[in-house]
């Protein structure tokens, strides 16, 4: 443990001290260590990984729907395309931008962007839907150089570039683990086809022979989303390795 | 009855018209209508000229406009930070105050029901007598200059404008009793204590200075320093120090911004004002500081006093006037930054014991350096 | 709020004569009247500081009603704070614009649900909303410039976004997926679940105890290593705690809980105690009772009170009082709301009170969020006794906050007499946004997001607590190098939460550069983070097993790099501010209290340090790698404004020595591996970056049954997180939170006793209080 004392001053002490804070005020008023970036005409550079706004791919959505589940503030809601599948749509008015839902998007189909300064006159227009979020948008920008902080062993720096900086990165794809639906149970199910209902990738079919309903479910087209598993009312599919 | 014939003739004698060479020749182009000529040498006659053009109204209002600007670009680059800057940015964001003005002045004025409305009203208007009329005394000529610049010659120049200062508080009362709010009482409370406690060692120090001079006139106290060596502030720094912190608690600066402390009591007696109203009251703040800093020049830094500037003839005694004053206000300006805030029962406690002491120290000084003829 | 007003201002400005002037002097003189509600206040405070400086647009921060003519609205309005708000906006004088930042500010962001929130929007007519959580300064200004440009006659949104039509071949109908939530009906709630634990001591304790409680008891386990569970009834509970007080020296009461178990129609009620003696600190005692819940839900069954004993108790009982109408016998504030607005739902946290579901998809005509009727009556009364009172005493009653420039949110009730204060009684709650509410509705991780916004001047440890609660009860071991970076931005956080304190105190004693050059400093620690983890104040970066993905070797280079530079800045900060004079004689002396009277209180942290209690849980109960790092705990003896404040400024080169050490250990690992496998399952392959996985691996968590609770030095002291599981739910059934804030507001209001008004400032920003923490 160690003592921290509070320190007692005589006058002499005093008039140093009062002195020195005078004269780091002189020094800082000739060579000031300004930290100052100048936005709207400057604009901060963010590293790579920044959390911003989120840009959406159609063709690697399968539709597990986990964005919707996992976002804490249930900002991104799921939305029936005209192909009958579900597609995100963000509400900014509730994004707390944590990105669970780009980190449980399998596909990659969720990408971040640096956009993060935005103003709406109106809450109705925050929410964004799928339509929107495929192509990149464009936002007022009146930055001229961009800003970069340098931090050497000794002091911070502020390298200015003249350039426009862009808010869009690339990503790469997030590892691939190919997952499979897969009944584990077979003589538990009761046929009620709510997996057949709920897999939007045409993977789980039924047919009735002589009566008994028989499901299948073909691995080519499962794309591991993991719906059917999740809606098993007698919890019997299970995901496994392809 | 108004003689103007005689007013036109005490205009046109010997010394009584600013000489700018510099403009003089522009004068001349001027035509020949007696009117305009008339006007010209109204404004230029001295008594005039002083009340307002330098040091009084223009010289006051162009500073005002710009000080605060200074002082927050200044506190900014002591923060390493940037400071009003978007505001025509081609010109640093130099006219900032303009852009506050104009929005205090279209600004809706809420006079709250609880408030004394007639005085709400009237005090901040009121604040400006006190404020202004001290700098009506002030000579800014140099000591070199045959005729003085001032707009009221008086032998008891410093007496009155001391007076005058001290009756400010008075009406920061007023504005804080008229605003009849808790912050707004503690704030006045504060600004009472703190008149106490600075006013004391304040006329102390005047005083020393005064025995010192042996005058109070300002014209001769400018006359006294005449070199730098008789400048106040090296005759009797004892003086000068007590001087300076009494106006930085008479000007509410850190450390000693207590009464308006706005973390604390939000403004004090201004926390009810809006619009114009609050505007008048940043304003006149500033206001006091600069009647202050001329007084501090003219006490301590020898006024006017300062190389001759040939095509500046008359005025240039008021530039190194101004150039002191406006020293003065930085340093005053940059104690914001460094400091900061004193508790009250401190402030008040400071004010009667060190800076007293310093006052009375600074009092023998003079009544000594007087009877000894030291430097007479 | 109706629709003509939403213009009028700019209707005002462009009618009238000098129309120009008056547009062009009111668009570059916008002064915001800060409404620092929560946690965007602190990115405000950025945008407004050296690193991006707002007042370069003009707009010059205020705070007083009267002569501001913007509000920034920053983040969540409670119902107690929507009066206020209504409040400063009609004190204002016209022309005024309101611009709402943050999501809690919009549609309620993580808080969309919450009982206690209302739409600032609904209240006031607001120009522009801002999204972001917190928002980045850059937003900010970015919406000073958009009220500019709207003053100027160009009133737009600043993002475009182009429409690309969904691809549209066959059309199938498809079930919709049911929540993934799942709440066991009627669960079995035990608090103390026995677990075989490697524990001599506890053994020892525990038949120490089973022979001095005698018949008291109802039974003793031992739950965890350090935690003992005692079981006995309401008659017997204040002999118990009387007997452990007297014969085990516990001294201070760390956490007051109900839990409501409404389908046994019962209330446990626990206390957890401690001690600070060497041997008791990292122990945690829990003594509980079960009483009877009324059939009725408005009746409030009774419970005595360990208050008279253990002041410490004190709001954490009141609180408990609002939340669950457990009226605790012998405290004197059971007669009124303390946290709640007069209108806020009774009992809130009973079980049969709901909060709104979520829902998975976007329906046309389903309202985004629920509406939310905001209150209508606009006083904010002060109790009649206090008036009474201070009449009678010949005192003056002066309300400080919640909208105030010195204030927080949160109001003080001062009774002065001349310039001495008689008692402050503190009225919090303006921040409370029900967070344990919550917490009971959502699954494990996505509360994760959710208590971090509790302090998000601390971020990493509020989210550090909760996260090592988890890992406690799934028992899963941290990898090394994980734990090595979760040391890493513990320390950064905890050095970020000092500045944020000391700028703070510095504004509250009117010096404004000691708080920019703190924000400095503050701007390059974001920088660290940003660049860790892509978010500036709210990682949301630990997760349970471990970090979301590894960091890489060149961030941590700069982290390292830019010690040095706070160390140069920080030099600069002493010269001028700490060791100047005027602070001095401010701060010294003011404010103290002895170690008994810090205990009495319950203060926590490094705020009892300051008093003499060698008690850092970094110490006393070693989490992640502290116990292999070479750093000490500081301790003072002052126990006044100017100690609390250089003990931390100590604790800030304790913390920057400890975060170089760890940087150097960190770069000698092998990369990769941050998350526990044993939490990863069958997703191995994701060990060093999450992405792609985290829902299939954490959408699940399930704890086991029984109470599982941390504790964790944040920044501002002893930081409590109970998790209560009924070991089949994914969700938990309660989670309590004890926050530093919280339990440090009982010192502030004894230390500010009998000092000078203006001292209370300073006994304020001594404390470090953040109201978003304290009211959670």
């Amino acid at each position: 443990m160690k003592k921290v004392a509070v320190p007692e001053y005589r006058v002499g002490e005093k008039v140093k001290l009062h002195a020195r804070a005078i004269g780091t005020a002189m020094v800082e008023s000739v060579y000031p260590k300004t930290v100052t970036t100048q936005y709207p005409r400057e604009r901060k550079k963010m590293p790579d990984n920044f959390r911003g706004y989120i840009l959406f791919e159609v063709d690697k959505c399968i539709s597990c729907f986990q964005c919707a589940f996992v976002c804490p503030a249930n900002a991104v809601r799921a939305k029936e395309a005209p192909n009958g599948r579900y597609y995100p749509t963000i509400d900014y008015a509730k994004c707390i931008f944590c990105h669970f839902c780009i980190d449980s998007c399998s596909g990659g189909a969720l990408k971040t962007t640096k956009i993060h300064d935005v103003a709406y006159k109106d809450m109705d227009e925050m929410l964004t839907l799928t339509e929107e979020m495929i192509e990149p948008p464009e936002i007022i920008r009146e930055d001229k150089k961009s800003v970069e902080y340098l931090i050497d062993e000794k002091d911070l720096h502020l390298k200015r570039v003249r350039e426009v900086d862009t808010l869009f990165v690339a990503v790469t794809p997030p590892v691939e683990i190919p997952m499979v639906s897969q009944c584990i149970d077979r003589a538990n199910c009761i046929g009620c086809r709510v997996c057949e209902e709920v897999c939007e990738s045409g993977a789980i079919s039924s047919s009735a022979e002589n009566g008994v309903l028989k499901m299948k479910i073909d691995t080519d087209k499962c794309t591991g989303c993991g719906l059917c598993v999740k809606e098993c009312s007698m919890q019997i599919l299970r995901l496994v390795r392809k | 009855m108004i003689d103007i014939n005689s007013i036109i003739s005490e205009m046109t004698t010997e010394g009584s018209q600013v000489i700018i060479p510099l403009i003089q020749q522009m004068l001349g182009l001027l035509p020949d209508i007696p009117m305009i000529k008339l006007m010209v040498s109204f404004i230029l006659w001295k008594p005039i000229f002083a009340a307002l053009i330098c040091p009084g109204f223009s010289t006051l209002g162009i500073l005002l406009l710009f000080f605060p600007w200074i002082e927050r670009k200044l506190c900014a680059r002591i923060q390493w930070r940037v400071g009003p800057r978007e505001v025509v940015r081609w010109l640093g964001g130099i006219i900032q105050l303009l852009a506050d003005t104009l929005k205090f002045i279209f600004q809706e004025v809420i006079i709250h029901k609880d408030a004394h409305k007639f005085y709400f009203l009237q005090f901040p208007l009121l604040t400006f007598i006190p404020a202004l009329l001290p700098i009506l005394f002030v000579n800014i000529a140099s000591a070199d200059a045959e005729y003085p610049l001032v707009a009221i010659q008086s032998p008891y120049a410093i007496q009155i404008m001391l007076a005058l200062i001290c009756l400010f508080p008075v009406f920061i009362l007023g504005m804080g009793w008229a605003s009849n709010s808790r912050y707004a009482f503690i704030g006045t409370v504060r600004e009472a204590f703190m008149y106490f406690a600075y006013e004391v060692p304040f006329i102390i120090a005047v005083l020393a200075m005064i025995i010192l001079f042996g005058t109070s006139g300002s014209v001769a106290i400018t006359e006294w320093q005449s070199t730098w060596w008789r400048w106040g502030i090296i005759c009797n720094p004892f003086a000068a120090l007590a001087f300076f912190i009494g106006s930085a608690m008479a000007t509410s600066r850190l450390p000693f911004e207590i009464p308006e402390a706005d973390q604390e009591v939000a403004f004090g007696p201004f926390v009810e004002y809006s619009g114009i109203g609050f505007g008048l009251v940043y304003i006149v703040c500033y206001e006091k500081m600069y009647v202050l800093s001329a007084l501090m020049t003219m006490l301590f830094l020898g006024g006017g006093n300062g190389p001759y500037i040939a095509p500046l003839g008359d005025l240039s005694g008021a530039v190194w006037f101004l150039l002191k004053t406006i020293i003065v206000m930085t340093t005053l300006a940059i104690l914001r930054p460094i400091y900061p805030r004193y508790r009250l029962d401190q402030g008040l406690g400071m004010g009667w014991s060190a800076i007293l002491f310093l006052a009375l120290i600074a009092l023998v000084l003079s009544i000594i350096m007087r009877s000894v003829g030291m430097v007479l | 709020m109706e629709e003509g007003e939403k213009n009028r201002n700019i209707r005002i400005l462009h009618s009238g004569v000098f129309t120009p002037l008056r547009r062009w002097g009111t668009k570059w003189s916008l002064w915001p009247c800060h409404f620092v509600t929560s946690c965007c206040g602190v990115e405000l405070a950025h945008a407004f500081a050296c690193g991006f400086d707002g007042e370069r647009l003009g707009t010059l921060n205020m705070g007083i009603a009267r002569q501001a003519n913007f509000i920034i609205v920053e983040g969540t309005i409670t119902r107690k704070m929507a009066p206020a708000l209504r409040i400063v906006w009609e004190q204002m004088p016209d022309p005024k614009f309101v611009n709402v930042i943050g999501a809690c500010g919009q549609r309620g962001g993580i808080f969309w649900n919450s009982y206690n929130i209302v739409h600032p929007s609904d209240v006031v007519p607001v120009d522009f909303f801002i999204p972001g959580c917190p928002i980045t300064p850059e937003g900010l200004l970015r919406g000073v410039r958009a009220v500019q440009e709207k003053i100027e006659g160009r009133d737009r949104t600043t993002i475009e976004f182009k429409h690309v039509d969904l691809p549209s071949v066959e059309k199938e109908e498809h079930r919709v997926p049911t929540t993934p939530k799942i709440f066991a009906p009627t669960p079995a709630i035990r608090v103390d679940v026995p677990r075989e634990v490697d524990w001599d001591f506890g053994k020892e304790v525990v038949n120490n105890l089973k022979a001095q409680l005698g018949g008291l008891y109802n039974s003793i386990a031992i739950t965890d290593k350090n935690r003992i569970a005692i079981k006995t009834t309401p008659e017997n509970l204040m002999e118990v705690a009387r007997k452990l007080s007297d014969s085990m020296g516990i001294d201070h009461v760390k956490n007051v809980n109900v839990i409501d178990v409404a389908h046994e129609r019962k209330f446990i009620v626990e206390y957890m105690v401690s001690g600070y003696s060497k041997e008791l600190m990292p122990v945690i005692i829990t003594i509980f009772t079960e009483i009877g819940r009324e059939t009725e839900a408005e009746a409030e069954p009774g419970f005595p009170s360990l208050t008279p004993l253990w002041e410490s108790a004190n709001y954490s009982e009141r609180e408990m009082h609002d939340f669950f109408g457990v009226s605790f016998e012998g405290n004197k504030g059971m007669n009124e709301k303390f946290l709640l607005a007069p209108d806020t739902p009774e009992y809130p946290l009973r079980k049969d009170f709901k909060v709104e579901e979520e829902l998975y998809v976007l329906e046309e005509g389903v309202p985004l969020a629920p509406t939310i009727k905001p209150p209508e009556e606009l006083t904010m009364p002060v109790s009649e006794e206090t008036l009474d009172e201070a009449e009678k005493n010949d005192e003056m009653v002066a309300c400080i906050g919640p909208h105030h420039p010195g204030s927080g949110h949160l109001r003080w009730i001062m009774r002065l007499k001349g310039d001495v204060i008689v008692e402050v009684n503190p009225d919090p709650g303006y921040v409370h946004r029900s967070m344990e509410k919550l917490a009971e509705n959502r699954l494990y991780i996505q509360n994760v997001p959710l208590f971090e916004r509790a302090n998000i001047s601390d971020p990493i440890n509020m989210n550090l607590g909760y996260v090592r609660a988890i890992e406690n009860a799934l028992g899963v071991e941290v990898p090394e190098r994980a734990k090595y970076l979760r040391t890493i931005m513990a320390e950064l956080s905890r050095i970020g939460a000092f500045f944020y304190d000391a700028g703070i105190f510095s504004l509250f004693t009117g010096h404004s550069t000691g708080f920019m050059y703190v924000w400095a400093i503050r701007e390059m620690i974001l920088e660290a983070i940003v660049r860790m983890t892509g978010s500036r104040c709210t990682p949301s970066f630990i997760i349970p097993g471990g970090i979301r993905r590894d960091i890489s070797d060149d961030v941590l280079e700069l982290t390292r790099n830019f010690t040095f530079a706070i160390d140069t800045r920080l030099r600069k900060f002493e010269d001028i501010f700490v060791t100047n004079p005027v602070f001095i004689a401010r701060t010294k002396g003011v404010g103290v209290l002895t170690r008994e009277d810090a205990i009495r209180c319950g203060i926590v942290g490094p705020f009892l340090r300051a008093s003499g209690v060698e008690y850092d849980i970094r110490k006393a109960e070693p989490y992640e790698v502290y116990d292999q790092l070479d750093w000490e705990a500081t301790t003072g003896d002052a126990g006044d404004c100017l100690g609390r404040f250089l003990g931390r400024l100590e604790e800030i080169k304790q913390s920057v020595g400890i975060v170089r050490q760890a940087v150097d250990a960190v770069k000698g690992m092998p990369r990769g591996n941050v998350i526990s496998e044993e939490i990863l399952g069958e997703y191995k392959e994701v060990s060093d970056d999450i992405r792609g996985y985290f829902f299939r691996v954490y959408g699940n968590l399930v704890l086991p049954k029984g109470e599982w609770t941390s504790i964790t030095e944040a920044s501002r002291g002893t930081l409590l997180y109970s998790i209560i599981s009924d070991g089949e739910s994914n969700v938990p059934y309660r989670v309590r939170v004890v926050t530093p804030c919280w339990m440090n507001l009982r010192g502030i209001i004894e230390a500010s006793k009998g000092e000078r008004v203006a001292d209370f400032w300073t006994v304020y920003g001594s404390f470090g209080y953040f109201p978003p923490e304290a009211d959670r």
